[in-house]
């Protein structure tokens, strides 16, 4: 769209070189430095060697955690997406009806989303405390529960009790995008098909769902990247404990460079996770130039 | 809808609140509720179940069981051993004996005894009366000539019918909350001496609830193994009303089966805001709690027994509003760096063609996938190398670079959506592109450019892991890390820290409900995400 007015050929990356400058030096920059260190050798105190190949790559891959950190992540990306896209779907659906109180309840839908992670999970971690959490409190008092339970007796069962944390903040997100696909959708679509005898999963099937698509679509992938890289939830509630069991790739690279001091592996562990973003952002990247297009 | 039909709808919610009503009366007058009270107990240690000193022990209850029974009591024995092994290795066993009675009660027999939770029973049932009265009114009001079927009057009176349904249904569990906190939390209390104002006028009206005021001086033993417990029949009594409250509304607007779903909307919003809001509750009453009540599981309740406000001023010292201000400026420096860089980013790829433009845009697309976190090694190593390490400028740029993305993809689509026509006038009438830009997009992209700014504002705000990193001096910690400093591994100041969580979320909380209107709509294309 050019305005027709005298514009010399480099103006526009005139406009554009703040703006570049800032992610070149504080995005791009960072990432050349991971992948440095990670064909470099690192002594325990940080002193950086020389050209080692992938040797931190064989390393990190044999680290005793490794197996397990990796299928952590697996679980926690999996089921924290798929979980919060199912919830945030069905109350975006439900938020988008007419009622009263309509408004307070969006309001309120907002506030998992606005809050600090590591606040979020530091009040979760006292509320399942098993000596004098609020959980139990609360059920006590409601004569829900006769007796208080230990909310985590076993570290599998507080892993599930992140993934919950996880959902718990994604959820709004979701359900947010899928609103905004919603209110696109014209109601007279739906009269039609009333008209026509469609009953309700017909409508959801054929009209909701195929208008949604490209919202569910990019909530959902940029699902996966962050919470691929969430950390304060994690951190905050096990970190990662008992010997990197419930730790993520994410929370255990952390571990690994600032406390167990093997930056070698960690930026191997770096570099894998970047690759792997970098898939997904791709196909994020491919959706929404896609949609670019057909604006 | 024609006279007839009205006639029957009437017809149908008035038997349905009846229904209603009449199942909540006869669930009322079920013993919903059961006491455990010990009226007397006897311990014994050193003995075994059967030997003589056993034996002793049992008669001199049995007699004390049987002295209560002469005077009218539904008593029984109970026995509880414990076993334990002595310092010379011999097993003995502690046996406690413990005279109990238990009592049903139904909700008819609060009234008139004195307790706060006998009011609130007697509200609920004068509410119910209330909302029978009303309906009946309004179905005698009923006039077939206005068109809404219903004339004003009884149209009030129905809504009052409706309003004292509701009131009364929220009322339910308030009552069974004040219950359990009256005779579970206050009483062991009380027992463990922690609050002595107020016991004897308790004592009596439990004595004049449980032993119609007959066990005098011994009721303080006697409510000492009190033990409660409520069928879980007082939930489908819950359930109940609120089903005759949905027939009410049902019916006043139309058909019975879409005032079901209605009512599961209802009750599905109320869950799901109840469960979001959970986390923000306990935070905020743990904020003004003791130590001792955020540790202890003996203080049962819903709230503190003291709000405790010093906790406010009290962390106040431990470096709080320094850890504010740390926040503001790193996240007010980086909302201004990021919006000083992304405004005039985001306007050139809006109005401007030129090469690399797609090139661009994939850049900073794929810049906002990378959470620092997977840099964060790359990100100290720079740090150090710029000598921005531990300082709030490094974090300020690192969080102005990281949210760039964000700022640039809303602002181009707020950019876009807004015609250049307005923007070509004023360049005719002599301003230069910077004018065009300044005096005449701007303020008319304003809403967009705020949310962009708030949202940005808010993340850098909540930021935590690249703060870790970057920040080791207590002076320079920006809120997020503030706050994780009142837990060490030997003990956790939950009442500081949560006092603390609550200073640094209401203001972003209250920032991203003023543009939550504008969060469905330039959404999806933005991909925002804190």
């Amino acid at each position: 769209m050019n305005t027709g007015l005298n514009r010399t050929k480099w103006e526009p990356y005139v406009w554009l070189l703040p703006s570049i400058l800032l992610i070149a030096i504080f995005v791009v920059f960072p990432i050349l430095i991971v992948f440095k260190l990670s064909f470099s050798e690192i002594s325990k105190a940080g002193v950086i060697g020389g050209f080692i190949g992938f040797d931190n790559y064989v390393e990190a891959v044999h680290l005793p955690a490794f197996k397990t950190v990796m299928l952590n992540t697996l679980w926690w990306v999996l089921s924290v997406v798929i979980l919060s896209t199912l919830l945030g779907f069905i109350i975006a659906m439900v938020l988008n009806q007419k009622f009263h109180g309509q408004k307070i309840a969006r309001a309120i839908m907002v506030f998992p989303w606005a809050t600090s992670l590591v606040i979020q999970a530091s009040v979760w971690n006292y509320i399942i405390k098993a000596e004098y959490g609020n959980l139990n409190n609360v059920l006590l008092n409601l004569g829900i529960i006769r007796q208080a339970i230990n909310w985590r007796s076993s570290y599998q069962i507080e892993f599930v009790w992140e993934c919950w944390v996880g959902i718990f903040v994604t959820v709004p997100f979701v359900t947010f995008c899928v609103l905004s696909g919603l209110q696109s959708i014209d109601g007279s679509l739906y009269e039609a098909a009333t008209m026509d005898g469609a009953g309700f999963w017909h409508k959801l099937r054929h009209i909701t769902l195929p208008m949604v698509r490209p919202s569910l679509t990019v909530s959902t992938v940029l699902n996966i990247i962050y919470v691929f890289n969430s950390f304060p939830i994690v951190y905050t509630m096990t970190k990662g404990a008992p010997a990197h069991k419930t730790d993520t790739m994410i929370t255990y690279l952390y571990m690994l460079s600032f406390y167990e001091r093997k930056k070698g592996p960690a930026t191997a562990l770096s570099v894998i996770g970047f690759l792997i973003l970098c898939v997904c952002a791709g196909i994020y990247m491919m959706t929404v130039m896609r949609k670019e297009e057909e604006l | 809808m024609r006279y007839p039909e009205i006639r029957q709808q009437n017809r149908r919610m008035l038997i349905l609140m009846l229904a209603g009503l009449i199942l909540t009366l006869i669930l009322m007058s079920l013993p919903l509720y059961s006491f455990d009270v010990g009226i007397y107990t006897k311990k014994s240690g050193n003995t075994f179940v059967g030997d003589e000193k056993y034996q002793a022990v049992r008669a001199e209850v049995e007699a004390v069981a049987e002295d209560y029974r002469a005077q009218g009591f539904n008593v029984e024995i109970e026995e509880n051993v414990l076993e334990r092994v002595n310092s010379k290795g011999n097993t003995t066993s502690l046996i406690t004996f413990t005279v109990t009675e238990r009592y049903s009660k139904n909700i008819f027999a609060f009234l008139g005894k004195g307790l706060s939770s006998s009011l609130v029973a007697a509200a609920i049932l004068v509410l119910m009366a209330a909302a029978l009265v009303c309906e009946l009114a309004g179905l005698a009001g009923t006039d077939d000539l206005v068109p809404r079927y219903l004339g004003r009057k009884s149209r009030r009176l129905r809504s009052g019918a409706i309003a004292a349904l509701v009131l009364s249904l929220l009322l339910v569990p308030v009552f069974i909350l004040m219950n359990n906190v009256i005779f579970s939390r206050q009483l062991s209390l009380y027992n463990a001496e922690l609050i002595t104002e107020g016991k004897d006028a308790l004592f009596a009206k439990l004595d004049s609830f449980f032993f119609d005021g007959k066990m005098g001086e011994n009721i303080g033993d006697a409510l000492g193994g009190l033990k409660i417990s409520h069928s879980p029949m007082i939930w489908i009594w819950f359930a109940t009303l609120f089903v005759s409250l949905l027939a009410a509304i049902s019916l006043r607007y139309g058909e019975i089966k879409s005032g079901l779903l209605r009512g599961i909307l209802y009750v599905f919003v109320a869950v799901v805001c109840l469960i979001t809001l959970y986390p923000y509750y306990v935070m905020t009453i743990t904020a003004f709690h003791s130590n001792a009540e955020t540790l202890d599981m003996y203080f049962l309740h819903m709230f503190p027994t003291k709000w405790i406000w010093s906790n406010l001023t009290d962390i106040v010292q431990r470096g709080v509003p320094r850890y504010l201000l740390n926040s503001l400026f790193v996240a007010g420096g980086a909302t201004a760096l990021a919006m000083l860089c992304g405004v005039p980013a985001a306007y050139a790829m809006a109005r401007m063609n030129f090469v690399g433009k797609k090139a661009f845009l994939g850049f900073v697309i794929m810049s906002q996938m990378f959470s620092p976190v997977v840099l964060l090694i790359g990100i100290s190593q720079l740090m150090n190398t710029l000598h921005l390490n531990n300082t709030l400028w490094g974090l300020m740029l690192i969080n102005a670079a990281f949210n760039q993305a964000f700022a640039i993809w809303l602002l181009r689509g707020t950019f876009v959506s807004i015609s250049s026509e307005m923007e070509q006038a004023a360049m005719i009438d002599g301003c230069g592109t910077v004018g065009a830009l300044t005096r005449v997009l701007i303020p008319m992209a304003a809403p967009g450019i705020v949310t962009a700014l708030i949202f940005v504002f808010i993340n850098a705000w909540n930021e935590y892991t690249i703060a870790t990193v970057l920040i080791s001096t207590a002076q320079n910690r920006p809120i997020t890390v503030g706050i994780t400093q009142f837990s060490s591994f030997n003990m956790i100041e939950w009442q500081y820290m949560f006092a603390a969580s609550l200073l640094a979320t209401i203001p972003v909380v209250i920032l991203f409900m003023s543009i939550e209107k504008y969060l469905t709509a330039g959404l999806t294309s933005g991909g925002v995400k804190g």
